[in-house]
């Protein structure tokens, strides 16, 4: 490696050897170009990529460059025509280990200020390949996965996107409500246009992620309501845990297993048409009965004439 | 916030041609390759939808960052659109059926060994 302090390795980028041809670094920049164009690749990363990818093709297909690159790594933009690689390592070398720069060439520019001068010169690039104004960005895709919680209450959601060194973070504003499938729509926060151009929208498609007390439909939020048998039979009005909270809902007299009791509006809060929350009944009975309890569930026994399976 | 004035829903072509900074040729080429679509009314004047700025940028795009030629970009953006609604439509199936279906690569490159 000519340089190990460089942010990114543009052979690396270009998935090649240090010794590819001409010709295999253009098919590979081809390709990866094709990959990760912003408007082919709607991920929020494939725009970074795609900047790193042109980057590395600009330095690897023009031999001049490249000459310099393989001898200087990273920094090979700030070393003069006129200075040999061997000198130009050595000198690193001390510059690491003193802590002062070498002398031979520009050591003042500071840090920041070469980036720019470097981004105006590649912006320059290219406005000299196309004569274009500023170009608005593309519009990106991504996913998000909630909780039904999130999903039902909304709230500020802070969501990491990009590629390898483009991570940025975005907060994203949940509406309450959303549901599965869902899209949300976020103006200005996809790809990045060119010269003060608009940015382009990003589009999040929501998941929610299952959860293990509760099937969601839609709107519609279903769970499990397990009851006495005794309750079962002879009715009682029962507490049922929503995610939006406690209802207290009325069992009539001889609901069996499987039966659905609608809970109105207690679904998805989704704007202007809320979910219905069904709680299904599961009739459950104690692993271990109590002696008095297998008494009383053998009197049961003996007087009822109740045939649960006569009619199969 | 202010309120911004409701842009127009369709543009006469000369004022598109200054809008999108292009020149009325250029356009004119556009529209010819089935690139833009233009619809004229009775006085013989061609419109153009207020998407097809948006259509504009894509084109540039393209034409600079893949250096594909118009006509190339006639025949990539429509699969594009495609691309999308397809993308849309499996998000949505993925969605309701909870899984994660292949995506159109864009995992960093693999590491040479």
């Amino acid at each position: 490696m000519a340089s190990t302090d460089g942010p990114t390795d543009y052979y690396d980028v270009l998935g090649v050897e240090r010794t590819a041809s001409d010709v295999e670094i253009k098919r590979a920049y081809r390709k990866l170009a094709q990959q990760h164009h912003p408007d082919i690749n709607t991920d929020p990363g494939a725009e970074e990529r795609f900047k790193q990818v042109g980057e590395a093709n600009d330095v690897l297909s023009n031999p001049e460059l490249r000459k310099k690159y393989d001898a200087f790594g990273a920094d090979f933009r700030r070393v003069p025509d006129d200075v040999d690689p061997e000198e130009w390592a050595a000198a690193q070398r001390m510059r690491e280990g003193a802590g002062r720069p070498p002398p031979g060439w520009q050591s003042d520019v500071d840090d920041q200020a070469f980036q720019d001068f470097l981004q105006d010169l590649l912006r320059e690039q290219g406005r000299a390949r196309e004569t274009w104004g500023p170009i608005p960005g593309a519009d990106q895709r991504a996913s998000i996965s909630l909780s039904l919680d999130d999903a039902f209450h909304g709230g500020r959601r802070s969501l990491t996107l990009g590629g390898p060194t483009g991570e940025r973070s975005i907060e994203v504003n949940i509406p309450a409500g959303v549901t599965d499938g869902q899209t949300i729509r976020l103006p200005g926060k996809g790809g990045r246009g060119t010269d003060g151009a608009p940015a382009g929208d990003l589009y999040l498609h929501v998941t929610i992620e299952p959860d293990p007390r509760y099937r969601v439909s839609g709107r519609d939020i279903e769970l499990d309501l397990p009851l006495t048998p005794w309750e079962a039979a002879l009715g009682a009005t029962v507490p049922v845990e929503g995610p939006g909270g406690t209802t207290r809902v009325k069992v009539a007299p001889g609901t069996s297993t499987d039966k659905r009791l609608r809970i109105r509006g207690k679904g998805i809060p989704t704007k202007g048409k809320e979910g219905d929350l069904y709680a299904r009944v599961k009739i459950v009975v104690p692993d271990a009965p109590s002696s008095e309890e297998q008494d009383l569930y053998s009197r049961l026994a003996e007087i009822s004439d109740f045939q649960p399976r006569s009619n199969r | 916030m202010s309120p911004s004035p409701v842009p127009a829903e369709r543009i006469e072509f000369d004022s598109f041609a200054r809008v999108c900074d292009l020149h009325p040729e250029l356009l004119e080429r556009f529209v010819t390759l089935g690139l833009l679509e233009a619809s004229a009314d009775d006085e013989g004047r061609r419109w153009f939808d207020r998407s097809q700025v948006a259509a504009v940028a894509r084109i540039r795009r393209l034409r600079s960052g893949l250096r594909l030629s118009y006509s190339a970009i006639a025949v990539v953006a429509p699969l594009i659109d495609h691309l999308d609604e397809l993308e849309v439509e499996l998000r949505r199936l993925e969605a309701e059926h909870h899984v994660v279906i292949r995506r159109w690569p864009c995992t960093p490159v693999e590491k040479r060994s």
